[in-house]
C-alpha cells in the first residue's frame, strides 16, 4: 500500500527545488567541516560545486543502469528500480565527496537484490565487477550497513512495474483500445528512462505509471484521455485531475530531458577533481581509511578478549561450585 | 528382592506378600512380626550387632540398601542440629565449606570412621551454635512451607467433593422418596388403570435414570482434569510462572480494514470477477493453486496498485 509506505511518508518530495536545496546543504556541510583551511572564495576550486555533485550523481546513474543490463543472472527491472531509488536517496542528504558513488552504486545494487528477494551470493554478485573482487568485496560489505542506515531503514520500494501490469488490466477490461498490449514496449521504455530522473522522488509510482502508459499511447497515435478523465477518476476524482494532469505532464517532460549525457572531457575533469577533494577517511586507498579499519580490528579484538576471559572467569567458578556440592 | 529376607526368622517377600521390612538406626533390618516379638516391651537390641534399639524407632524400609537407609537416617538426626541455610552465610565460599563439613560428618557416621571423634565435634557445633540452631528451627523453609500450602489445598478440595457427593445422595434420597409418594398418590386418586400408572412411572423412572447416566459421562471428564494430574500441574505452575493475565475489557469487534487509497477506489475482488478483470489475467497453473496462489490475487493487487496514490500531489504532502 504505497499511501501508507515510508516511503510516502518520508521519500517523496514536494519540488525539484526543494530536492537541490536538500542537496546544496550536503553540500555546504561536508565543505563546511573539510574545507576548514580553504579560503571561502576559492573553495570550489577545490571541492566540487552542488551542479558539479548532481552530474556525477547521474553519470553513476547511468553506469548503475549499464551494470544492471551486464548483470548475471539477469537481473528481474523491480531490483534495478530498487537500486535506484537507494542511490538517489543516499545522495539527497550526503555529498559525492564524502562517499564515493562508485562505492555506493554497488552497495546500493546488492542490498536491493537482498531486498527484493533476487538471490545472489556476494562471490557471484562482484564477479560482475571489473578489477579487484576481494577488494569490492569489502567495499559494498563494509558499505551496506552504512548505506541502511542513510535510508533511515525504510527499505521497502514501491516500484511503477505493478501499477503498469494494473492499468493494462483495467485499460483492457474497460476501453475498446485496439490491442493495449502494444502499449508495453513504450511503456517499459518510458519506466526505465523515468528510473533517471527526480520524478521517481516526486510522484507516485502509480502515476509515474500511468505517465509511462499515456507516453506509450500518444506513441502509437493512440487516445486514451477518456479513459483517464472519465473511467478512471470518473465523478469523485474530478477536482484531482487538474493535479493528475499536471503531474503526467511533469513526469514526461522530466522523462525527456532524461537523455542528456554530459560530455566526456567534462567528466574527465570531475573525477580528477574528485579524486583530489574526496574525503581521505572513506577512501579505502588511503592510508587514513586502512588505520581505521585496522583501529576498528583491534577494537573487536579487545572486546572479544575481554568477554572471553569474562566468561572464562564465570565458567570456572560455576564448575568449582558444582564440585564442591556434589557430594549433597 | 533376595535380600528381602528377614535375617531372624528368614521369611522372604516371595513367602509372605504382604511382609513389611523395618529398619532402625543402626542400619540392619527386621520384619515387622519379628519387631512386633521382639520389642514387646518397647525396647531391645539389635539381633545383629546387639545395639539398645526403641521400638518407636523402627520405620519401614524405603530403600533396598540398609546402608542408604541409615545413611538417611543419620542425615535427618544431623541435618536437625546442622540446619543453617545459604542466607546464613556471607559468601558462597563459606557456606560451601559448611555442607562439606555436613557430608563429612554424616559418611563417617554411616561408614562407622572415627565416630567418637565425629560426635564429640557435633556436640561442639551444637553448643557453638545453640541460638542459631533454634532459631532456625523456627522458621520453616520456603519449600516446606509451599509443600504445606499444596497439602492444605489438596484437603480442602477433598472435603469439597465429599460434601458434594453427601449433598448429591441426600437429594437422591428425597427424590427417590417424593416418587414413591407421588405413585401412591396416583394410585389412590386417579381413575385410571392400575396397570397403566405403573407403566408409565417405571417409563420415567428409566428415563431419569438414563439422563443421569448421560449426565456422569459428562462430568467424568471435568473431574478427570480436577483430579489426577490437574491439581499437581495447577501448583507446579502456581509456584514457578506468573498467572496468565486474563483479557478483560470490552469484547473484540471485527471491523473490516480501511485503507486511505488517495486514488480512485479500485474494484474489490467481487468486481474483478462480475466486470471480467480478471479475463486479461494468466490464470494459475495446477501446480501454481496447490502453492495458494490464485490470479485473482494478482490481479486485485495490480489494480490496487495502479490506482493507488494517483491523488498523490505535491500539496497533499504539505497538509
Amino acid at each position: 500500500m504505497f499511501p501508507s509506505s515510508t516511503q510516502c511518508k518520508y521519500w517523496m518530495f514536494n519540488s525539484e527545488e526543494e530536492l537541490n536545496r536538500l542537496r546544496q546543504k550536503a553540500n555546504a556541510k561536508h565543505i563546511q567541516i573539510y574545507g576548514q583551511h580553504t579560503a571561502e572564495n576559492s573553495k570550489y576550486d577545490v571541492f566540487l560545486t552542488p551542479e558539479e555533485e548532481k552530474i556525477m550523481v547521474k553519470r553513476f546513474e547511468l553506469h548503475l543502469r549499464d551494470f544492471c543490463k551486464r548483470f548475471q543472472p539477469p537481473m528481474p527491472r523491480y531490483v534495478v528500480g530498487t537500486a535506484f531509488h537507494y542511490f538517489k536517496r543516499f545522495y539527497i542528504n550526503n555529498s559525492v565527496m564524502n562517499y564515493h558513488p562508485k562505492e555506493i552504486m554497488v552497495t546500493c545494487i546488492y542490498l536491493a537484490c537482498k531486498v527484493e528477494e533476487f538471490n545472489v551470493s556476494i562471490q557471484q554478485f562482484v564477479a560482475n565487477i571489473k578489477g579487484d573482487r576481494e577488494k569490492a568485496t569489502d567495499i559494498i560489505l563494509n558499505n551496506e550497513l552504512l548505506l541502511m542506515e542513510q535510508l533511515n531503514f525504510n527499505l521497502s520500494i514501491h516500484n511503477p512495474f505493478r501499477p503498469v501490469e494494473g492499468l493494462l488490466i483495467d485499460i483492457k477490461t474497460r476501453t475498446n483500445l485496439h490491442d493495449p498490449e502494444r502499449l508495453r514496449q513504450g511503456t517499459e521504455h518510458f519506466l526505465e528512462r523515468s528510473l533517471l530522473t527526480d520524478a521517481i522522488l516526486l510522484y507516485s509510482p502509480s502515476q509515474v505509471a500511468l505517465a509511462a502508459v499515456l507516453h506509450a499511447a500518444s506513441k502509437l497515435q493512440e487516445n486514451l484521455d477518456s479513459y483517464v478523465t472519465d473511467t478512471l477518476f470518473g465523478e469523485d476524482g474530478r477536482d484531482k485531475l487538474t493535479d493528475l494532469i499536471e503531474a503526467v505532464r511533469a513526469i514526461r517532460s522530466m522523462v525527456k530531458m532524461a537523455d542528456s549525457t554530459p560530455d566526456r572531457n567534462q567528466q574527465k575533469i570531475l573525477d580528477k577533481k574528485l579524486d583530489k577533494c574526496r574525503n581521505p577517511e572513506n577512501n579505502p586507498d588511503s592510508e587514513i581509511y586502512k588505520k581505521r579499519m585496522l583501529a576498528i580490528l583491534d577494537d573487536d579484538d579487545d572486546l572479544y578478549r575481554k568477554v572471553s576471559s569474562q566468561n572464562t572467569s564465570i565458567d570456572n567458578s560455576a564448575l568449582s561450585m558444582s564440585i564442591q556440592s556434589s557430594p549433597q | 528382592m533376595d535380600d528381602f529376607i528377614c535375617p531372624r526368622c528368614r521369611t522372604s517377600k516371595f513367602q509372605n506378600p504382604s511382609m513389611k521390612m523395618m529398619v532402625n538406626v543402626c542400619g540392619h533390618g527386621l520384619c515387622e512380626s519379628c519387631v512386633d516379638l521382639l520389642f514387646l516391651k518397647g525396647s531391645g537390641s539389635c539381633p545383629e550387632c546387639r545395639i539398645p534399639l526403641r521400638r518407636n524407632n523402627f520405620r519401614v524400609q524405603l530403600f533396598e540398601d540398609s546402608a542408604v537407609e541409615k545413611e538417611v537416617d543419620i542425615r535427618k538426626r544431623v541435618l536437625r542440629d546442622y540446619n543453617k541455610r545459604e542466607e546464613d552465610f556471607a559468601t558462597l565460599q563459606e557456606y560451601n565449606d559448611y555442607l562439606e563439613e555436613v557430608e563429612t560428618i554424616i559418611f563417617n557416621l554411616t561408614n562407622d570412621i572415627d565416630i567418637v571423634n565425629t560426635n564429640k565435634r557435633i556436640e561442639q557445633y551444637k553448643r557453638d551454635n545453640k541460638e542459631q540452631i533454634l532459631k532456625s528451627k523456627g522458621r520453616l523453609g520456603r519449600e516446606e512451607y509451599e509443600m504445606e500450602e499444596m497439602l492444605e489445598f489438596e484437603k480442602q478440595r477433598e472435603e469439597e467433593r465429599k460434601k458434594v457427593i453427601q449433598l448429591e445422595e441426600v437429594e437422591i434420597k428425597k427424590k427417590k422418596i417424593r416418587e414413591k409418594e407421588a405413585l401412591i398418590d396416583e394410585l389412590m386418586f386417579s381413575n385410571a388403570d392400575a396397570k397403566n400408572i405403573l407403566d408409565t412411572f417405571a417409563q420415567q423412572a428409566q428415563q431419569e435414570k438414563k439422563e443421569e447416566e448421560e449426565e456422569e459421562v459428562r462430568k467424568i471428564p471435568g473431574k478427570a482434569t480436577q483430579f489426577s494430574t490437574g491439581i499437581q500441574f495447577g501448583r507446579q505452575s502456581h509456584s514457578t510462572f506468573l498467572p496468565v493475565p486474563t483479557d478483560e475489557g470490552p469484547i473484540y469487534v471485527y471491523k473490516p480494514l480501511e485503507f486511505d487509497s488517495d486514488g480512485p477506489k479500485p474494484p474489490n475482488d467481487i468486481d474483478i470477477v462480475e466486470k471480467h478483470f480478471l479475463n486479461h489475467v494468466r490464470s494459475e497453473t495446477d501446480t501454481e493453486r496447490a502453492g495458494g496462489y490464485k490470479a485473482n490475487i494478482a490481479c486485485l493487487r495490480a489494480l490496487q496498485d495502479a490506482m493507488m496514490g494517483l491523488f498523490h500531489s505535491k500539496k497533499s504532502i504539505k497538509s
